[in-house]
């Protein structure tokens, strides 16, 4: 007896060296999990590096989401997969080396992808794989959910909506029985007039009555069966590195004799040239002459071509087109459709009784401050960043990682629910060659 | 990019305090017996550390040598609900301590001896690919302190001590870099260093009566320097490798100042029983600064916030002789940490800490004697964040540290 009361003790004591630390078992909460449904544009839809590929998909933050929503009794998680990784419709792009004719060297760029075209046959549609849990479509705008037939104007969209001819992106949302749902939309109701140049370009700002209203219709649709959710707002496009990439004081190391020669031909104007860096030549029509330099809080998109401020002069000896530039005037639109836009969302969030994760002051804190996740710091810069893919606009995979940490964040506060965060470094950033 | 070159200066220096932080207190196995106290009562050679004032009690030539055997054992959850249970690789360490003392001539009131003991040599490995794999890997610490003492009985209730503190240490650590190569991969990173930095160690001893003993010592601070350590960059993009040239580096570290006050009670004949208080000057250590010899734009010089917090810790134990030849030892302690929340790093999950310790002493013969000590550590859980890294996390350590020491009279 008594050796055994020694050989109990002896267990104890090995025992009590070992952890035995388990993390709390992740909880529901209010929500149910069981059918998720991702209502957005490109972001939701997992389109990166400006395409839709595979890795790109898989990386989409609805599917992240759902991997942490199995924890909690989360089910299938269907989404519409391109099938490889070269980009569809166009190549994706990566980092390689670019020389251009004016360039004396090679260095690291954007450029297309030039490896398997595994990508054939992706236009075909494959609704009869759905329902479709993830439904983000790139491209789709607030105001087009409720046309008939908008698969035909989307290739994106003719992929996988059932009877693409006909119905519309409300029918899709009423294809799934889910329980619960991300709304991340009305983006593109405002990006789309920026990305395309502003005034000089093809890109519109919705209606703002219009947008309430159609966002209005997407609640309803989407909270039929009494699913809950979160709701997104649409942050600060301007802060995306797509804006910011090439700043308005970008032209650098303009020597004496440059900057001397071009003063002589400025004379006369507001045009003047320092030594060093530069604000740029724009085209502006409201001005007498058609052109002026930029100022401060103007942006330069990110894709003004290179090749024609290094070999043409755009920006010095030419002015750059407005529709590569958003002016003074074009931010205040822009700004003023925001403001509009994510106080319809909020409005019509609340009266459906869906919390609203506001992303504005998060992202205005990364693009300011940065952030740190397990060691590795992230911020807005393009490239060098790691939250935005190649395309500056899109998310990379950690990017969407971080993104479905303050959606799970604004999930759990609301819903009392302890679903675990992702572990953002597991996913892929900007891959450097 | 820039940032993150401030993540590797923080982690060598922060690594290098993961042993002192742990204030290892091995330096003398009947005083880890009794909860790591010894300021008071010069039990055998190892009061060169304890208080060198007390060496005066030595009567003749001794010899002492100990070693621990220690495999720690760290868990880490991530908070506060995880799917992420990592546990370190389980690594066993073994410092060592060696004393000799001996009175200088016949009669006299000089003692002189030389110990060498080692208060760091620790570390932790968390495997290559582990979730917080960017700010650490693995590190590995051992640092000895060399210290040659005298001291002198002013008279038959007081003596004074003095030891000359020589530190020389090395380091080595692994942890990721967060650059991306074309396959996807992480960079690497693998620091070196050897450091080394002088100090002294002061101490006063009082025999109050035959049967009250007080001690007060005072180690001072050390300040490790590393003036040419070595950082090597591996896995990297090709086109990032003039960022990341392989540079010497340079760097320091203090390690605290202690100020410890002691009291011992001889109960009976048989029952001792004494306590310590150490005073911790932690809150010098607050930044830490790296220089790199080849600088690029992504690496820079560092500074990183620490912002230690001073520390007290109590220590109190229980000596009882069963008979001439054999006798056990209880002991406890209480011992903080200094790290505040906001600073807890998967280098270093410190969190308060309180002993439960137990040995036997067993005189083999006249002039040898062994002492069996094992030392439970309850280490509090900590669910902590680095702000500085973004990283979050609950940490459980267990250790179980058994050590043997012999002791022999010339």
């Amino acid at each position: 007896m008594k050796k055994l009361y020694i050989l109990g003790a002896l267990v104890l004591g090995l025992a009590s060296c070992k952890p035995n630390l388990e993390p709390n078992a992740p909880e529901r909460g209010d929500a149910d999990f069981t059918s998720y449904l991702a209502v957005g544009n490109s972001t939701s839809a997992g389109f990166a590096d400006g395409s839709l590929y595979l890795t790109g998909q898989l990386n989409s933050f609805p599917n992240i989401l759902s991997q942490q929503f199995k924890t909690v009794g989360g089910g299938e998680f269907r989404q519409p997969l391109v099938n490889g990784e070269h980009g569809w419709p166009v190549a994706k792009k990566v980092l390689g080396y670019v020389q251009g004719p004016c360039d004396t060297m090679a260095s690291v760029m954007p450029t297309d992808f030039s490896g398997a075209l595994d990508t054939p046959g992706t236009y075909r549609n494959i609704a009869d794989q759905g329902p479709f849990n993830n439904i983000g479509v790139p491209g789709i705008k607030v105001i087009h959910y409720g046309i008939n037939g908008y698969a035909m104007a989307n290739p994106f969209a003719a992929r996988f909506f059932k009877d693409p001819a006909t119905s519309n992106a409300l029918d899709q949302i009423n294809r799934t029985n889910h329980t619960f749902f991300t709304v991340w939309e009305g983006m593109n109701d405002v990006l789309d007039y920026a990305v395309k140049g502003g005034d000089q370009g093809s890109g519109t700002i919705t209606n703002s009555m219009q947008f309430s209203t159609a966002f209005d219709s997407v609640m309803s649709t989407v909270t039929r069966n009494g699913a809950k959710g979160v709701v997104v707002t649409i942050p600060n496009i301007l802060s995306l590195p797509y804006f910011n990439a090439i700043p308005a004081k970008g032209l650098r190391g303009i020597k004496e004799d440059q900057a001397n020669k071009l003063n002589l031909a400025y004379n006369g104007t507001q045009v003047y040239f320092e030594i060093g860096d530069n604000y740029f030549v724009i085209e502006d029509t409201t001005e007498a002459r058609g052109f002026r330099q930029i100022r401060d809080g103007e942006y330069v998109r990110l894709e003004l071509p290179q090749d024609s401020v290094k070999c043409a002069g755009w920006g010095t000896t030419k002015p750059i087109p407005g529709m590569y530039v958003i002016t003074a005037d074009e931010v205040a639109k822009i700004n003023a459709a925001l403001t509009d836009f994510n106080s319809s969302i909020i409005k019509n969030a609340t009266k459906y009784q869906i919390p609203v994760l506001d992303l504005r002051d998060y992202y205005n804190e990364v693009k300011n401050n940065g952030t740190s996740y397990n060691g590795v710091d992230y911020n807005f810069n393009f490239v060098s960043g790691g939250v935005f893919s190649l395309d500056g606009v899109h998310l990379t995979g950690r990017g969407n990682a971080l993104l479905a940490n303050r959606i799970i964040d604004r999930i759990n506060t609301h819903y009392g629910s302890t679903i675990p965060f992702v572990d953002v470094n597991m996913y892929t950033g900007v891959r450097m060659p | 990019m820039k940032k993150h070159f401030l993540l590797i200066g923080s982690l060598l220096l922060s690594s290098m305090v993961y042993g002192a932080g742990f204030q290892l207190n091995l330096q003398g196995m009947r005083q880890l017996a009794m909860g790591g106290s010894g300021t008071a009562i010069p039990w055998d050679a190892s009061t060169i550390f304890y208080n060198p004032g007390g060496m005066t009690q030595i009567t003749n030539w001794q010899a002492y040598g100990s070693i621990n055997v220690l495999t720690p054992r760290i868990r880490y959850v991530n908070a506060p609900t995880g799917t992420t249970t990592v546990d370190a690789v389980e690594q066993t360490y073994t410092p060592f301590n060696v004393y000799v003392a001996a009175p200088i001539g016949y009669k006299t009131r000089w003692r002189a001896g030389v110990g060498v003991y080692t208060p760091f040599g620790t570390g932790i490995n968390w495997g290559n690919d582990w979730t917080g794999k960017y700010i650490i890997q693995d590190i590995s610490l051992q640092a000895i302190y060399i210290q040659p003492t005298v001291s002198y009985e002013i008279n038959d209730h007081v003596s004074v001590g003095a030891g000359f503190i020589y530190a020389t240490g090395n380091v080595e650590l692994n942890r990721a870099l967060p650059t991306l190569n074309a396959n996807g991969e992480n960079g690497q990173a693998h620091l070196t260093g050897r450091g080394n930095g002088v100090g002294f160690n002061l101490g006063v001893h009082v025999k109050a009566s035959d049967n009250v003993q007080f001690g007060f010592t005072y180690r001072s601070q050390v300040n490790m320097k590393v003036r040419r350590g070595f950082a090597e960059f591996s896995n990297l993009p090709t086109s990032l490798s003039g960022q990341f040239t392989n540079t010497a580096f340079s760097s320091k570290l203090p390690l605290p100042q202690v100020v410890s006050a002691g009291i011992g009670w001889m109960v009976s004949d048989r029952l001792t029983l004494q306590a310590d208080a150490n005073f911790v000057g932690w809150g010098t250590y607050d930044s830490l600064k790296f220089d790199y010899e080849n600088n690029t734009s992504s690496l820079q010089d560092t500074r990183s916030a620490r912002r230690y917090k001073n520390t007290l810790a109590l220590r109190a134990g229980m000596h009882y002789k069963f008979s001439d030849n054999f006798a056990g030892m209880l002991g406890t302690a209480y011992d903080p940490s200094p790290v505040r929340d906001g600073f807890v790093n998967p280098d270093l999950p410190d969190s308060r800490r309180y002993l439960a310790t137990g040995g036997l002493s067993l005189k083999l013969w006249e002039r040898m004697t062994v002492i069996g000590v094992v030392e439970y550590i309850f280490a509090q859980e900590r669910t902590g964040t680095s702000d500085e890294a973004g990283f979050t996390g609950t940490y459980q350590t267990k250790i179980l540290n058994p050590g043997l020491a012999i002791t022999y009279d010339f």
